[in-house]
């Protein structure tokens, strides 16, 4: 009962605040804040009563036995043809719960906010309510049906964030980000309706079972069907995840909304995406090598390019929400190795690389929180995100300086902070899974793995440098913003001047809501805290014996640090940094949507069938050629035909019939023929004029279908 | 209850629409409720007889021997007839404001009503001869309703129309008479009636010959240039003939030649099954790229009807029982999504005077309530979940699925043909996911125009434009409200359609 509050209240208290905020606009603001305080309370009661099964069994070989047992705790049957059912684990409650933070924390963040901007603000209140109920429907869900149900729901409700502006490029990311949306959903469609094609089931519980009667176990090779569809599904969900090439709606969409909406766009939006991928993984596909090479490539590419993109922009939150598909990378990465590792047969690995992916999860999602609302104290005030303008901004504000820097610190992973624990897990997962494949390289046997585990290696270790590679980009790209905007003084010294004498930037309530979510940063920070949280969350106390801060570690962290010290040091301040201003450099041209997905879908396709109806169509080829054609023709036999019978009639009455005087004037027999033609011309212009492809095709129709009988009935007498 | 009285509301409209045609109704409000009251009339009956009347045959009329006027009741054609008998009275509503003013008022809503008693002639038919009777009036009596307006564009629009679906008719008969010639006797019996000497090669080319003609009325291509220039007809023509009555009963009569006269298990895995499933595919995907391209608002819904009628046919085609229980749920509900699309479409002309897609920005804020029904209709007709329209695409995907895997099985190392037709197949589900994209791309871009107009291309924004007035709006609403209905509890009605498709109804 207490799900069924949880996924459905904010439906009602949407509507609710809907219906209060038409009458009196403060009301329904503190109505909204209600509605969130309260699933934030009933989140923290489930996840007290949630119990601890794990979500993923150590023995990835035996995992049968120690099976995914995800008791359904709610259910409504009979609805939607397989019924809605929920059910809590750990890992649920938490996310559970984070998202309602996130909501409670924004909305207490929007009473600024939107405390100028009041335009259409009655339905962003309601659809970001909506959104809540769903996201929370997403993420408590038992069956891959329930999550699809909601997950539609927050992919429409969401897209009014984006629009929120309604100025062009608002409409313009809207767009991308609806069809993206679209896209996505269908994807997930086609890949939900093939897996409950093969398995006849789609809840977590029944897919694992089906899956392993099949042999989905260790190593094995999963049926072709099965892989398409959870290609398809990773397809699906990894749109709304930013997961390359679905990312184009992100850097668009996530800067153009409202700074809350961006922060849940953000930090969860994007996270419902990888739930979907993460239960795919771990309930569908756990011992597929192919997928996870899939899902580990896809990571690599997405955390590579977003970080690439953020260092090279120049706005605000542009930079912000490039730096989450990169992150969105990373965590993909994890998940990748976790299938890959499955697929091994190293449990160890596996868990290490879950744990790391589950707790960047959460860290990106607080992360995200904490700098997107920064930038919404920026866009409250001076309305614009450039970096050249904000420049200088931030030197007197010392509450959203200490946040930012938390943050930055963070998702930088610098050791004490967060970010540092998640993805030394996540990189000490690569680490072992490097191992266990030079392990299975090096022993003689004739299984399949052992011949790929070679070159898997050698992928591995290249996989280890980009991530590496990225993480220093992180902190290139969080230093260049930090700088730019807290440390260094404007260009133009009026402007430095006005920025320094307002020194306060927000209200009490905003300062309280940015500091508190920064301090998860430290709290996060540490190893004790962070381990109770993940062993909470996976439901294994497997994590305990992990410890973050030894040197190994640290030398990992220390090498992520140093090249992204080098890159700001070389590339953001000689590249990136012309006559003391940021520049832009990435070529415009190299827009994927702009230059394959917009084309494919307005020029190339539409172009292709028209091509294809023009020929077989009835009004560029086919009906002229055959109305004219075929009147010429019948025109012409008519001519003859009547030619003919004048010249006959003539010679008849001229030799056998000569009984009368028949005038021969040449004139008088031409005009006859003229007379025959302009009458057939006559009689068949009106024809022409109605005639169409059908009718030519009921006389071809009639004329084969006689043709035909008179075949069958010669065949039949002989 | 016998089943003579199947002729009560084939009869009643006819009668009804006859009598306003020959003593024309001068005042408006009699003339409403004498509309109103013969069609709920013959609505009851409908009701009635889906309750009450025995599922016997009978033959009304004899011409000379073996061709005669057959009815006989169904579960396939009392699911076609209560659907329209539901939508008829509400259109009808609409149509009462929609023509407000017009002066040949009295021939349109005679010409209306008289089409119902048509379309439940084609429903109630138990043969060949007698569905192909009907098929051919459907066509006449729609014809004055399709050139209403009496200008150059309607009086070719129904100049089209009627050598389309004529020509396609024709197509048809040739269809009945080769089947009859060839071995079936052309009573509608679930699994076919062909007896035991019959010419396979004949009766396919029957098939293929009645599908494209049959399939005419259905916008098959290539028989489908006709429904999106007759969407210059009036709106309630467009929303109730040109989305589900007409065009609906092209998909019936192929299903029920498919699956009544022939038997799905004669038609698997022939060369006519191949043919006609192209056909489908390639019709479903055009129309969905034509309705993008189109700026036209109802003519871009005419495509997008074009598309899904041939969901309906692919369904259809692929000769399971999974199949034609997807091929009626996709007709029920597509029938209720594109009535209320095109009710909306007709609203927004009739109040803006707007009839291309670039006017349209803006007008949500002006008509909340005409574009938030057309909102939930669009996304059901794309197949999001909650809506009816996602129920039946599911069951379309299944049945496509299900059918590929049977017909891989079925796969013989030495036929050809045996080995193409899983790829067809699964080139069915490839087409039937792109279209559904594309309907997204065309039907919601429209919601977006209406809703978040960009600052500086909102139409509407000193105009003054009335939302729709009750009559339209009540009509609209209950559409919506069932596509959402139907869409979270589809369990009733798929019960029904299963034991259909399985021929136990």
């Amino acid at each position: 009962m207490l799900i069924a509050l949880i996924v459905f209240g904010p439906f009602l208290g949407a509507a609710a605040a809907a219906v209060i905020g038409k009458h009196n606009e403060k009301a329904g603001d503190y109505t909204a804040l209600f509605v969130a305080a309260c699933v934030l309370g009933l989140t923290l009661v489930l996840a007290r009563s949630a119990g601890s099964t794990p979500l993923y069994p150590l023995e990835v070989g035996a995992m049968a036995e120690a099976a995914v047992s995800v008791c359904p705790e709610f259910a409504v049957p009979g609805i939607l043809s397989g019924g809605l059912s929920f059910s809590v684990n750990g890992f649920r409650a938490v996310y559970a719960v984070i998202t309602a933070l996130m909501w409670a924390a924004t909305t207490l963040f929007g009473l600024e906010y939107f405390a100028h901007e009041r335009e259409n603000i009655g339905r962003y209140r309601f659809f970001v309510l909506f959104t809540l109920g769903a996201v929370e429907g997403v993420m408590l869900s038992a069956d891959l049906m329930t999550a699809f149900v909601f997950f539609e729901i927050l992919s429409f409700t969401s897209f009014t964030w984006v629009i929120h502006e309604e100025t062009r490029d608002a409409v313009n990311a809207g767009y991308t980000y609806l069809f993206v949306a679209v896209i996505g959903g269908l994807l997930l469609f086609m890949g939900l309706i093939l897996l409950d094609h093969n398995c006849g089931t789609l809840s977590f519980e029944g897919l694992s079972e089906a899956l392993r009667g099949a042999g989905a176990s260790a190593g094995s090779t999963a049926d072709p069907q099965i892989l398409a569809a959870g290609v398809l599904i990773l397809l699906g969900f990894g749109a709304k995840a930013g997961m390359f090439p679905l990312h184009v709606w992100l850097p668009k969409a996530h800067p153009i909304a409202p700074s809350p909406a961006s922060a849940l766009l953000s930090g969860i939006l994007t996270k419902v995406g990888i739930y979907g991928i993460l239960m795919t993984a771990l309930y569908v596909l756990a011992g597929e090598l192919r997928f996870g090479l899939i899902v580990w490539a896809a990571g690599m590419i997405t955390m590579l390019l977003g970080a690439v993109l953020a260092l090279f922009s120049v706005n605000f939150k542009r930079t912000l929400a490039c730096s989450s598909m990169s992150q969105i990378g990373f965590i993909l990465t994890g998940i990748g190795t976790v299938v890959l590792m499955g697929a091994a047969g190293s449990g160890e690995a596996a868990m290490t690389a879950l744990a790391g992916t589950v707790q960047h999860m959460i860290n990106h999602s607080l992360l995200k929180l904490t700098l997107f609302m920064a930038a919404g104290v920026v866009v409250m005030n001076l309305h614009t995100l450039t970096l050249d303008e904000i420049r200088g901004w931030g030197r007197n504000k010392t509450f959203l300086k200490i946040a930012f820097a938390l943050g930055g610190l963070g998702i930088s992973g610098v050791p004490l902070f967060n970010g540092y624990i998640s993805k030394t897990l996540l990189h000490e997962g690569i680490v072992e899974s490097i191992h266990v494949m030079r392990e299975i390289a090096a022993e003689p046997a004739e299984a399949g793995l052992s011949i790929m585990a070679e070159k898997l290696a050698v992928l591995l270790s290249a996989g280890e440098w980009v991530f590496l590679f990225s993480g220093g980009l992180t902190f290139a790209y969080m230093t260049k913003l930090f700088i730019c905007i807290f440390i260094e003084k404007n260009r133009d010294e009026a402007r430095q001047d006005a920025y320094d004498r307002s020194p306060v930037c927000m209200n009490p309530a905003s300062t309280a809501v940015i500091l508190g979510s920064s301090a998860f940063m430290v709290i996060l920070g540490m190893p004790p805290v962070t381990k109770r949280l993940i062993a909470f969350a996976l439901g294994s106390e497997e994590i305990m014996h992990f410890s973050a801060l030894t040197g190994e570690n640290l030398k990992g962290s220390c090498i992520s640090l140093a090249i992204g010290g080098a890159v700001y040091l070389f590339i953001v301040r000689r590249v990136l940094f012309r006559d003391g201003s940021y520049v832009n450099l990435w070529p415009q041209k190299l827009d994927l949507e702009e230059r394959l997905y917009r084309p494919a879908l307005t020029k190339w396709l539409p172009g292709a069938m028209g091509a294809v109806a023009a020929v077989f169509g009835e009004n560029k080829v086919l009906r002229p050629l055959c109305s004219k054609g075929f009147f010429r023709a019948f025109q012409s036999i008519m001519f003859l035909f009547s030619i003919s019978t004048d010249y006959i009639i003539l010679s008849l009455r001229k030799t056998i019939f000569r009984e009368k005087k028949v005038r021969t004037s040449g004139v008088g027999q031409i005009s006859r023929i003229r007379m025959v033609i302009e009458g057939t011309e006559e009689a068949a212009a009106p024809v022409i004029r109605n005639f169409t492809f059908a009718l030519l095709m009921t006389c071809l129709g009639i004329l084969v279908i006689l043709g035909v009988l008179l075949i069958v009935i010669i065949h039949i007498t002989a | 209850m016998s089943p003579l009285f199947l002729l009560i509301p084939i009869l009643l409209p006819l009668a009804g629409g006859l009598a306003m045609l020959v003593r024309p109704i001068k005042d408006v409000t009699r003339r409403r409720i004498w509309c109103e009251a013969v069609t709920c009339a013959a609505s009851a009956c409908v009701w009635a007889a889906a309750l009450f009347v025995r599922r016997d045959p009978v033959s009304v009329y004899s011409f000379t021997r073996g061709f005669a006027v057959n009815f006989r009741l169904d579960g396939m054609a009392n699911v076609f007839a209560l659907m329209i008998s539901i939508m008829w009275p509400l259109v009808l509503l609409y149509a009462f404001d929609y023509m407000k003013g017009d002066e040949a008022r009295n021939r349109f809503f005679a010409f209306f009503i008289m089409t119902y008693g048509v379309t439940l002639g084609v429903c109630y038919s138990a043969d060949m001869i007698t569905m192909y009777l009907f098929f051919e009036m459907l066509t006449l009596v729609t014809i004055p309703l399709v050139s209403h307006y009496g200008g150059h564009e309607s009086m070719f629009a129904g100049r089209k129309y009627a050598a389309y679906t004529i020509g396609g008719a024709s197509l048809g008969f040739m269809a009945v008479v080769l089947t009859t010639m060839f071995g079936a006797s052309g009573t509608f019996i679930y699994g076919g009636s062909i007896d035991g000497t019959y010419d396979a090669r004949m009766l396919l080319l029957a098939f293929v010959l009645g599908f494209i003609g049959f399939g005419a009325k259905a916008a098959v291509f290539p028989l489908h240039d006709w429904l999106p220039t007759a969407s210059v007809a009036p709106t309630p023509v467009t929303a109730l003939l040109h989305a589900v009555a007409v065009v609906n009963s092209g998909v019936f009569a192929v299903m029920r030649m498919t699956y009544y006269v022939f038997g799905a298990d004669f038609l698997r895995g022939t060369i006519a099954q191949a043919i006609c499933l192209v056909l489908a595919i390639f019709s479903l995907l055009f129309g969905a790229v034509q309705a993008l391209r189109e700026r036209h608002f109802k003519r871009r819904l005419a495509y997008s009807t074009m598309s899904n009628l041939s969901y309906m046919m692919l369904g259809a085609m692929t000769m399971s029982p999974l199949g034609l229980k997807a091929g009626l749920a996709h007709m029920v509900f597509h029938g209720i999504i594109k009535i209320c699309l095109f009710m909306c479409a007709g609203a927004f002309m009739h109040r803006a005077r707007k009839t291309y897609i670039y006017e349209i920005n803006g007008i949500g804020r002006r008509m909340p309530y005409t574009f938030t029904a057309y909102t939930l209709c669009a996304l059901s007709l794309t197949g999001i979940p909650l809506f009816c329209g996602f129920v039946s695409k599911w069951q379309l995907l299944q049945a496509t699925l299900s059918a590929a895997s049977e017909a891989a099985g079925n796969a013989v190392p030495d036929s050809r043909l045996s080995q193409i037709l899983p790829y067809i197949f699964y080139a069915g589900t490839t087409a039937l996911v792109i279209a559904a994209f594309l309907c997204a791309m065309y039907t919601l871009s429209i919601s977006v125009r209406a809703f978040f107009p960009m600052d500086d291309k909102d139409w509407f924004r000193e105009k003054k434009v009335k939302e729709a007035g009750p009559l339209m709006l009540v009509p609209i609403w209950i559409f919506a409200a069932v596509n959402l209905a139907l869409g979270v509890c589809p369990g009733p009605i798929l019960a029904v359609l299963t034991a259909i498709g399985e021929g136990r109804m």
